[in-house]
């Protein structure tokens, strides 16, 4: 198709053809289309098919307030094409067709409305209960727009930013840059979003002058560039709002071109003061077949001709009730569009000035007249127009219907800062009865219509927002009111809905097909307010969220039930379609790595994340630990454990602070010595465990698991907030690193790098030292035995980790001493029956259920957290309890987390396993479990269902007692 | 977690870098004779009113202070202490 030249609101540049691929073939577009603009220029005129009958549906309202032109791009289903910019070689399909959207072979689905009533999946298809799986296959099929390959993956770029503000603008249009630049003008920070790629609103692509001497267009001309060297206001353009919360919080995301440097941006406002211009749109027409392709919003049509450059069709009719309908039909009859017929349902009212233009050009008027009918099999070739009571009626024949009730505000911003909204009688619009402090509306969405009202409602809120945020205009602002005041109002909008009749195929809704029938059916079923019809029907649920249906469902139920208008239901974040990616953001991995991670890596380490760390789990490239494993229990090796919490408590009550938290008593703590030590929260769960040690006056240091050491400071001072202790906790974590030298020869390694004593009898199990390694490296050390061998644990300045750990892996070459995983670490604790808490431990574990009773001390001064949970929980027999099990089958290892059954008929559940491994120096498949007090006496014999065979075979396994290696502990005490 | 919250110490901060700690109910009651439906309802019962609520929060990302502040739970912000309260 040719487009216009000679345009001065063309945004498209027609010297520069953008290539793409529709349905396989080689299309053409030009700078600044959309996807939906460049397929109705190639001739396009059937987009898509609709959900549930397979209507043909087309382009409608350009700013994606529905599903009609949803298609797939670049293998991204639903697609928004009206509002998407249209990029080269974009490969672009039809969705929801079998064939094509041309002749949709599923086309007969239009035809069985009849056996397809509202609330028909509700009330069908799920009974006999056999049925179901099968018929939810097909409704499954049937129901949601567009498919995705299941392997598909979102190649786009996500970013995602956080400006603040003193003033939020939301809307570009002359109201929001009038509000804008009033703000900017008291020295605030103003942010303007605005939808679509250009600031202008409904002025942009409009000639009319409304009385006044510069044409609308060229007003928002001059008004964007004010806006553009005003450097207090930072423009958002292509940005939407989706959300908006309390303290006046907006979230946007901006949808990119080929030159940003991302294809989403997810923008979150904080801002002070928020100011909603974000105009009307057309509230559309019900008439029999009101959604057939060539039927389409005047404001649609008119931007196709003033912003594209494109002729939405040859003849012409129009059905209205609004003046701005007046302007596009004289607009794009002056354009060359032939306009056969205009009805408008207002009888009078009208802009006496347009009316006069109408006449001037012999343009046939219908005023109290509206569409009642669309004729065509898949697009329109005839409209029946119909006289508002009488019901006289002509047809005429024409490719293009422009039809709209009237405007509608589009105040959903406002809804989400406001709540309720109410109807205005004056409008006829809904909107809020209250404002929250610092909330503002301004423009068309007050249902101003008159050019300089609109300006000027812009410049009051701008005032109003600046004074609200503190600036010195208050007298400014009512200046600007009292200006306000002198000009227009809000015009008196039309409510008018239809025609009586059935409504068999008037579509409130595009996305779900919902007719007029179906809310009548819905009303039939006693769901009398538009909340319930919308659950009922579906109205308004789909992606459009409302855009369409939104105004006139509340209207039609107000009309159908007789009743004062009700109100629309209620508006939720997010306003538009968001890819969820969007929302992830950037995704980076925002995680620590440990000083030795380099190191680690150089020597073949496998990484997985724990907690917000990076870990070496494994030390081979197949993830087989087993000669990790043998090397510390025959020889010696040394793990980086830097990742554990470690924390410092000091002050005059650092004392009563652990007592509070640890179940055990920390008063207790002998010099030199290690306390094992467990927290438990108020239901007596363990949430931690670690060891304490006392190193000075009132001076201790403790450990965490990795997963906790975020939180312990929280932890703390939270169970100590009504106290007034007096004490300083420090957390040393990322400051300190941690390795684990273990294995019967470690002793033989460290002696080569200290010249402490080291000897068992110096320094004997359970106990820590204070010394030196050679270079003089500072080290605190404790014996401890988790892995169950000889074994010291180093605590080093983060500094010096690289220094210690080259150190020992040369003071251990001769002794073939290599470093081992988390994963060993994990059988080599397995074999010991020491638990890790969140492995062998869930919500609801508490310490009595881990065998771990004796951590908790039931005689001291200050009662621990958790001690009142502990002392009822003592005497329930039916707990489940940590059990030590081995496998029958010395090679199948269940996964972690496998469910045990008991061996009666009804296999009922009786627990589940923690960690299980095949140990080689068991010489079996061994792991913990929690299973039910009953079932925890040696020999008991379970059965595992593991999840991944038949229902009906299990695994079989027996109660055995723990520890499963070296149950004296003879080995770590060497 | 919109809402902004007022450290005691740092001022008005964004909401996100606080955590919730529950309703302000008091020391934990103390002493042997406490029955366990006692200790239940002070942990696990609430009294979840819509209007405003003293509650516990914690400047997690700040400076870790734990304070009681007043929020409206019907609106989900801030506001100022109640006439009587403090
Ligand atoms: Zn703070």
């Amino acid at each position: 198709m040719k487009r216009r030249l000679s345009l001065p609101t063309r945004r498209v540049d027609l010297q520069r053809r953008i290539p793409f691929f529709y349905k396989k073939r080689t299309c053409y577009g030009v700078k600044g289309d959309t996807i939906a603009t460049a397929l109705y220029a190639s001739g396009v005129r059937i987009f898509g098919r609709s959900l549930k009958y397979h209507r043909p549906r087309g382009l409608y309202s350009m700013d994606g307030e529905c599903s009609n032109t949803m298609m797939t791009v670049d293998g991204v289903p639903n697609v928004r094409t009206e509002t998407t910019l249209l990029r080269e070689d974009m490969v672009i399909e039809e969705q929801n067709v079998l064939f094509s959207a041309r002749n949709d072979l599923l086309g007969f689905m239009d035809r069985l409305d009849r056996f397809m009533p509202a609330g028909f999946y509700y009330e069908s298809l799920h009974k006999p209960a056999i049925l179901w799986p099968m018929a939810a296959k097909m409704v499954r099929k049937a129901a949601g727009l567009g498919h995705i390959d299941p392997g598909f993956r979102f190649s786009g770029i996500c970013d995602e930013i956080y400006p603040a503000a003193d003033v939020c603008v939301i809307g570009g249009g002359p109201a929001g840059m009038s509000a804008a630049l009033a703000a900017a003008a008291s020295g605030m920070r103003v942010i303007l979003l605005e939808a679509r790629p250009w600031l202008g609103g409904s002025f942009d692509y409009r000639l009319y002058a409304a009385g006044e001497t510069m044409p609308l267009y060229e007003q928002a001309g001059e008004l964007s560039s004010r806006v553009a060297s005003n450097g207090g206001i930072r423009v958002f353009t292509r940005t939407a709002m989706v959300g908006g919360y309390n303290d006046n919080l907006v979230t946007a995301v901006t949808e990119g071109t080929p030159e940003d440097p991302f294809d989403y941006r997810y923008v979150e406002i904080r801002t002070k003061s928020v100011i909603v211009a974000t105009g009307a749109r057309e509230r559309p027409l019900l008439f029999e077949n009101n959604e057939r392709p060539g039927v389409m919003q005047p404001d649609c049509a008119l931007r196709l001709a003033r912003t594209y450059g494109i002729l939405p069709g040859r003849d012409a009719v129009f059905s209205v009730g609004h003046d701005f309908g007046l302007e596009a039909a004289l607009d794009l009859s002056d354009l060359g569009v032939s306009v056969r017929a205009v009805a408008d349902v207002r009888k009078d009212g009208h802009d006496p000035a347009l009316l006069e233009e109408i006449h001037r050009r012999n343009i046939a008027f219908f005023p109290g007249w509206a569409a009642a009918l669309a004729e065509g099999n898949k697009k329109v070739n005839s409209v029946r127009l119909s006289q508002i009571g009488t019901g006289r009626s002509r047809a005429f024949s024409c490719d293009l219907l422009a039809a709209a009730a009237g405007h509608t505000p589009a105040c959903e911003p406002l809804a989400l800062f406001c709540g309720r909204l109410a109807y205005n009688e004056t409008t006829g619009y809904f909107l809020p009865g209250k404002y929250p402090p610092g909330v503002f509306a301004a423009g068309r969405v007050l249902g101003l219509e008159a050019p300089t009202s609109i300006r000027a409602s812009g410049e009051w809120a701008g005032h109003e927002a600046a004074a609200f945020c503190g600036a010195d205009c208050h007298a400014a602002a009512k200046d600007a009111r009292k200006a306000l005041d002198g000009l227009p109002g809000p015009h008196a909008g039309s409510n008018w809905i239809a025609h009586p009749g059935p409504g068999r195929k008037r579509f409130v809704c595009f996305d779900e097909d919902v007719t007029e029938k179906n809310v009548r059916q819905a009303l039939a079923r006693g769901f009398d307010v538009p909340e319930l019809i919308k659950r009922f029907t579906a109205a308004g649920t789909g992606p459009g969220q409302g855009g369409i249906s939104g105004h006139n469902l509340p209207l039609l139920v107000s009309a159908l039930t007789k009743k004062n208008a009700a109100v629309p239901t209620t508006v939720r974040p997010p306003l538009r379609p968001v890819l969820l990616s969007a929302y992830a953001g950037n995704g980076r991995e925002m995680t620590k790595k440990t000083p030795v991670h380099e190191a680690q890596a150089k020597q073949g380490a496998v990484f997985r994340r724990v907690g917000s760390w990076h870990r070496a789990r494994y030390f081979s490239a197949d993830l087989d630990v087993t000669e990790e494993v043998a090397n510390v229990r025959s020889n010696v090796g040394i793990l980086d454990a830097s990742t554990l919490g470690c924390f410092r408590i000091f002050g005059p009550d650092a004392l009563s602070a652990l007592q509070r938290v640890y179940a055990g008593d920390m008063s207790a703590i002998r010099d030199g010595r290690i306390k094992y030590a467990a927290m438990c929260n108020h239901d007596g769960c363990v949430i931690d465990d670690g060891v304490v040690i006392r190193t000075g006056t009132n001076d201790y240091r403790f450990t965490t698991s990795t997963g906790r050491a975020g939180e312990t400071g929280e932890w703390i001072r939270y169970h100590t907030r009504f106290e007034k202790w007096d004490f300083h906790l420090v957390n040393l974590t990322d400051g300190t690193g941690v390795i684990n030298l273990a294995g019967p020869r470690a002793r033989d390694v460290l002696e080569k790098i200290t010249d402490a004593d080291i000897s068992n009898e110096a320094f004997s199990f359970g106990s820590w030292r204070a010394f030196r390694l050679a270079g003089g490296i500072p080290v605190t050390c404790m014996r401890l035995g988790f892995v169950g061998e000889l074994s010291f644990e180093l605590n080093i300045p983060a500094s010096f980790m690289q220094a210690a750990w080259d150190m020992l892996l040369e003071a251990g070459r001769d002794m073939a001493l290599r470093p081992f995983g988390v994963e060993a670490q994990n059988v080599l604790r397995l074999e010991k029956g020491h638990v890790i808490l969140g492995q062998e431990s869930e919500q609801r574990t508490n310490l009595l259920d881990l065998n771990l009773g004796f951590l908790w001390s039931r005689n001291k001064d200050i009662k621990p957290v958790g001690a009142d949970a502990l002392g009822q929980a003592e005497s329930d027999p039916n707990r489940l309890t940590l059990t030590g099990i081995r496998m029958a089958d010395t090679h199948a290892v269940p996964p972690d987390g496998s469910v045990i059954v008991n061996n009666a008929a009804d296999r009922r559940v009786i627990g589940y396993i923690g960690t299980i491994r095949k140990s080689a120096a068991v010489g079996a498949v061994v792991g913990m479990a929690l299973v039910e007090g009953p079932y925890t006496r040696e020999g008991t014999r379970l059965a595992i269902y593991d999840g991944h065979s038949n229902m009906n075979v299990f695994q079989h396994a027996t109660v055995v007692r723990m520890p499963f290696y070296d149950p004296e502990g003879e080995r770590m005490r060497i | 977690m919109s809402l902004l919250i007022q450290c005691p110490i740092c001022g008005r901060r964004n909401g996100y870098e606080f955590r919730y700690g529950g309703e302000d109910k008091g020391p934990y009651p103390d002493g042997p004779s406490i029955s366990p439906a006692q200790w239940y309802d002070y942990v696990h019962a609430n009294t979840c009113r819509a209007g405003v609520v003293r509650e516990w929060w914690c400047h997690r990302q700040g400076c870790g202070l734990w304070f009681t502040l007043f929020r409206d739970t019907g609106t989900n912000v801030q506001v100022s202490a109640p006439e009587g309260e403090q």
